[in-house]
């Protein structure tokens, strides 16, 4: 497998705070990478890094090198990233009417020269991407009055329009049921091209990703498939909770859940709940 | 033919109509085949020719490209601050532009021609770069208009200040300068507004793209390769000369750049190329009757235009706030 993305020695110091540390790892070709690990653990931060957003990597608490293709990712310009990497973030308000092909065509602006328009090409690849998504139906439909599992999905088909190698997810599940989880998941699982995202649900995290990059304080704990990467004690260490892993019986994926520390505060607690 | 475009040209039709019928108006009495001689040059009278070609195409042209602009540069602000109460006269540019006026109107008396203009166009300049510093201490782009609304009742307060201890005669023309009039326009102020209004169509032509990844949030725009901050200021770079040209000329007509895009919302679309083209049709056709009210309401009187602007834009301010449970 062809390396896309190369990161070596990124580190990031804010005063006397590490947001990241000495942070090493490589990406191929089609992998789907999930960075998981506790809140201000350094995943959102790693993203930025990665994706050079409002070119951060020339700040001068910064130091390492982030190479994509081989060559420094400073060296691309804004547009040159936008046409590698497609974004899905967490906050996408509008209080304006934008419908959803107004949203899928934002995807268009890497490709596009000033005064362009779109063409009969833009039109067909909006709706592929729609239908790939699943939601055909919603071209015309308001962006803002969409559920948040086909906002998330309208933003994904956004970024397949968008035509980049890499889709880059900040927590994509956030604030959706069950349901939508699996499904925004799945979809993404199935895309065929190179993904990496954040992930808060470790079992989620273990079922659609090939690999996991676990961190901790701005560090990189481990690197690899999920059945290495879940190791119980680890896990424990890092979020302060007993923890045992499984197989789940159907997916054969790695499962693992958490326990409080003691009786003394699973008694606690139930006396809080029946209260 | 889609939906939109039928729409648009449908208003641009009605744009031409408009000022064709706008130049009937007048106090002269003038009969619409006289009119018609006159436009297609074999005029018998040779007062009517005058009136019609050096006073009221004039004014009905000026009216035409002063609605265009301040509507595109409501527009503009609302799309790239993501705020769709946002309007060139909230922002602080006119208030700005008439203190540049106020200076100039008290302290060179005599060569009000070019310098009236020159320092209405300087004053809102400045009004916009406090603005923006503003902006940028604050760091939130949505306390941009917040920003933009102290700003412009300081510079208020320091004109009133100024015309306070000023000369009344002085005084006098600026107070009626800020109300907004059409009624001393040239041909020469329509090819200026004209020229800076190209200008502004065809930049955001060029950049209606980038324009509209602003729409779903900076953080949205940046990772689609848009430089969010350079855009921004453009932009507003864009909108304050355009507002400080026409209110040079024309003085503060205010709201229009309110209420118009968000006519254009409703009707036509939200994205930056529509609503574009829609403000420039439906703020000309506006400005051009309410001019047309302006001058032909009163038997011996002109109202300013301004005042009439502002009555109709705080009632729709209104209206847009009782029904804001609907999607703007």
């Amino acid at each position: 497998m062809s390396t896309l993305i190369n990161i070596s020695q990124l580190s990031w110091h804010v005063e006397n705070k590490s947001i990241l540390q000495n942070i090493n790892f490589n990406v191929c070709k089609g992998e789907v990478i999930g960075i998981i690990g506790p809140n201000g653990a350094g995943k959102t931060s790693l993203l930025r890094c990665l994706t050079n957003q409002g070119n951060i990597l020339t700040s001068k608490n910064i130091s390492g090198c982030v190479q994509l293709k081989n060559r420094p990712i400073v060296q691309y310009s804004a547009k040159e990233i936008a046409q590698h990497f497609a974004l899905v973030m967490q906050k996408n308000e509008t209080i304006f009417a934008l419908s959803v092909q107004d949203v899928l065509k934002m995807g268009l602006l890497p490709h596009k020269s000033l005064f362009s328009l779109d063409s009969d090409h833009d039109k067909a690849q909006i709706s592929l991407a729609l239908k790939k998504v699943g939601l055909s139906d919603s071209l015309h439909s308001h962006f803002n009055q969409l559920s948040g599992g086909e906002q998330q999905r309208v933003l994904i088909a956004r970024a397949l329009v968008q035509t980049s190698q890499i889709l880059v997810l900040d927590e994509p599940t956030n604030h959706l049921d069950v349901y939508y989880q699996h499904q925004v998941l799945q979809l993404v699982n199935k895309l065929n091209i190179t993904v990496i995202m954040t992930v808060h649900d470790l079992n989620l995290a273990s079922l659609y990703c090939q690999r996991l990059l676990l961190l901790d304080h701005g560090q990189l704990i481990s690197d690899g498939t999920p059945e290495e990467v879940l190791s119980p004690k680890k896990l424990s260490q890092i979020f302060g909770l007993p923890c045992q892993k499984s197989i789940d019986a159907i997916t054969g994926a790695t499962q693992v859940s958490f326990y409080l520390k003691n009786n003394e505060q699973e008694n606690n607690l139930v006396k809080i709940v029946n209260e | 033919m889609n939906k939109v475009s039928t729409i648009l040209i449908a208003l641009f039709a009605v744009v031409i109509l408009s000022a064709m019928t706008a130049i009937t108006f007048g106090p002269a009495d003038i009969d619409s085949s006289e009119l018609i001689s006159c436009l297609i040059g074999s005029c018998q009278n040779p007062i009517a020719n005058v009136v019609i070609w050096q006073v009221r195409i004039p004014r009905v042209l000026v009216a035409l490209v002063a609605g265009m602009g301040l509507a595109i540069a409501g527009a503009i602000l609302q799309n790239t601050t993501r705020n769709p109460l946002a309007d060139p006269y909230l922002f602080g540019i006119v208030s700005g532009a008439g203190l540049g006026a106020t200076i100039a109107n008290i302290s060179l008396a005599d060569n009000l021609t070019i310098a009236l203009p020159l320092a209405a166009f300087l004053g809102a300049l400045f009004s916009v770069i406090i603005v923006v510093f503003i902006a940028k201490v604050l760091q939130r782009m949505e306390q941009l208009l917040l920003a933009g609304v102290a700003v412009s009742f300081m510079l208020a307060s320091i004109t009133q200040f100024i015309l306070y201890f000023g000369e009344p005669f002085a005084t006098n023309r600026v107070i009626f300068w800020l109300m907004g009039s059409l009624a001393r326009v040239e041909m020469s102020n329509f090819y200026v507004i004209g020229f800076v209004l190209l200008i502004a169509i065809i930049t955001v032509i060029a950049l209606h793209r980038q324009i509209d990844a602003l729409l779903l949030g900076d953080e949205s725009a940046a990772s689609l390769g848009v430089d969010v901050d350079k855009l921004r200021l453009l932009m507003l770079g864009l909108c304050a000369a355009l507002t400080a040209t026409i209110v040079a000329y024309c003085g503060g007509i205010g709201f229009v750049g309110l209420m118009i895009p968000h006519i254009v919302r409703q009707l036509i679309g939200v994205t930056t190329l529509k609503l574009i083209i829609g403000s420039a049709l439906i703020g000309a056709i506006f400005l051009i009757w309410v001019d047309v009210i302006a001058r032909s309401s009163l038997p011996h009187a002109e109202i300013p235009i301004g005042i009439i602007t502002s009555a109709l834009g705080s009632i729709f301010f209104l209206f847009i706030m009782y029904r804001s449970r609907a999607v703007i």
